[in-house]
């Protein structure tokens, strides 16, 4: 009895420990599957290219695709539409805001609509991640 | 008599193809909030978002009336009647908004471009400052007035961050994505992020779709970041009347007061969390409520002939 006591502590102060780290690890709100760390100077880089993007955000995250658009809102806000050929015709919708005080930030996702799931741009701590999650949490009906 | 005749047709065609293509009534819920909401009955041209995946979107105009509009536009703006929010039908409005809060509702009669559902949109878009627009998509609405005023609501709300209010099982196993108020049967209302349609449908502390370990307050969700939006100084169109409520006494868990009218009411904590909602009768009512801890709460009331707001100190 005292063994199977045991027992049960120990997996419940491991799944203890895990929730904690995980919610500590957590970049969003959202459940995801998988996460990808982007620097601020290669989503930078993205607002520099014009016409076709040939580029590795991170180790195994590569783009290759071509800008369709590139919009203006306000003074201080730039948007791309970029149309993916390397993942099967995606769209990477990604913007920049200049804030007053000049600092940059991003946000954006990788969609395929209809598709299962989806790519969004998260920020944390000054940290930029795409995180992998369900497209429903993204784009809903 | 054959020219007056051509020319009579000529007339009543031109006629008809103005009232189609005749520009929405311009209409705001709220004019002094920044953050705006623009419902377009007009149609539109969308093209750079990430609903142009098979090239540009030429959305025709929602070809309702202005009484329609007009109709629609109340019912939306009363369910944002607590925010700091503009509702708004003119575009002109939509343009001067802040690109960080504001979001652009397409109204239109067809979806086929996207798939057979209701409307679409991008949870969160408001605040992404792109100007990717939400849909509301008339005729899988059957053109229902009603229906089409649920349906933008609760885009709107997607716009604004809020997933769907699911009911899960006491496993935490979701029983439904879209609640439709199953928690209770006897209750004649639905979460507006579930299926609105058929029952009195408002904002609710549930579990989202994400999962039931996670917990959604709509209406704190709406007004707090990254939409920073906010609750208005005083709620409604009509007067407001700080004198309507009088607070008689404030319990732990209790709170006693005088009406001077029939009027809705809900309890928001200082998070903006909905505590409790329901009707005040003129005269003494009773207000259960978990105001165990201390702090500032807040009493919104509603009602034809006044509405406005008490902030309440419980300590």
């Amino acid at each position: 009895m005292h063994t199977l006591k045991s027992i049960l502590s120990g997996l419940f102060l491991l799944f203890s420990i895990s929730l904690i780290a995980q919610k500590k690890d957590a970049v969003t709100d959202l459940p995801y599957s998988n996460k990808t760390e982007i620097s601020d100077q290669v989503l930078e880089s993205l607002f520099q290219s014009t016409g076709k993007i040939s580029i590795n955000l991170a180790p195994g995250f590569r783009l290759e695709g071509n800008i369709q658009n590139k919009s203006y809102h306000g003074d201080l806000v730039i948007s791309l539409l970029i149309k993916l050929e390397n993942r099967e015709g995606a769209l990477l919708s990604i913007t920049r805001f200049k804030e007053p005080n000049g600092h940059l930030f991003y946000s954006g996702n990788l969609l395929k609509l209809h598709d299962a799931e989806g790519l969004v741009l998260t920020e944390k701590d000054n940290h930029y991640y795409f995180i992998e999650t369900q497209q429903r949490f993204l784009v809903s009906e | 008599m054959k020219k007056f005749s051509l020319y009579i047709i000529w007339n009543l065609v031109v006629i008809n193809h103005m009232q189609v293509f005749a520009q929405a009534p311009l209409l705001n819920s709220y004019s002094p909030a920044a953050a705006t909401i623009y419902l377009d009955f007009d149609g539109a041209v969308v093209e750079g978002t990430l609903w142009n995946a098979d090239g540009k979107i030429i959305a025709e105009p929602s070809g309702l009336s202005p009484a329609t509009i007009t109709w629609i536009h109340r019912i939306i703006s009363d369910h944002f009647k607590l925010f700091n929010l503009n509702i708004t039908t003119e575009r002109a409005v939509y343009e001067r908004a802040p690109v960080r809060q504001r979001i652009h509702v397409i109204i239109t009669p067809d979806g086929s471009w996207y798939g057979p559902v209701t409307g679409v949109s991008a949870i969160g878009s408001f605040s992404w400052g792109n100007d990717t627009p939400a849909w509301v998509f008339i005729h899988a609405l059957s053109d229902n007035p009603s229906f089409i005023a649920s349906c933008a609501t609760h885009q709107i709300g997607h716009t604004l961050g809020l997933q769907h209010q699911s009911e899960y099982d006491s496993y935490g196993v979701m029983i439904t994505e879209l609640s439709g108020g199953e928690t209770n049967i006897f209750s004649n209302e639905a979460p507006l992020m579930g299926i609105p349609f058929y029952k009195t449908a408002d904002w609710r502390d549930g579990h989202p779709s994400t999962g039931a370990h996670y917990t959604q307050s709509d209406t704190a969700r709406i007004a707090g970041a990254p939409n920073y939006i906010g609750y208005r100084k005083s709620a409604g169109n009509s007067g407001t009347d700080e004198t309507a409520i009088k607070i008689d006494r404030q319990d732990p868990g209790l709170l006693e007061l005088n009406s001077t009218g029939n009027f809705s009411y809900r309890l928001f904590d200082v998070n903006g969390r909905l505590l409790k909602q329901g009707m005040l009768t003129t005269g003494y009512n009773r207000i259960p409520a978990s105001m165990a801890a201390e702090g500032v709460y807040v009493l919104q009331w509603l009602g034809e002939s006044s509405s406005g707001f008490k902030k309440i100190m419980h300590d």
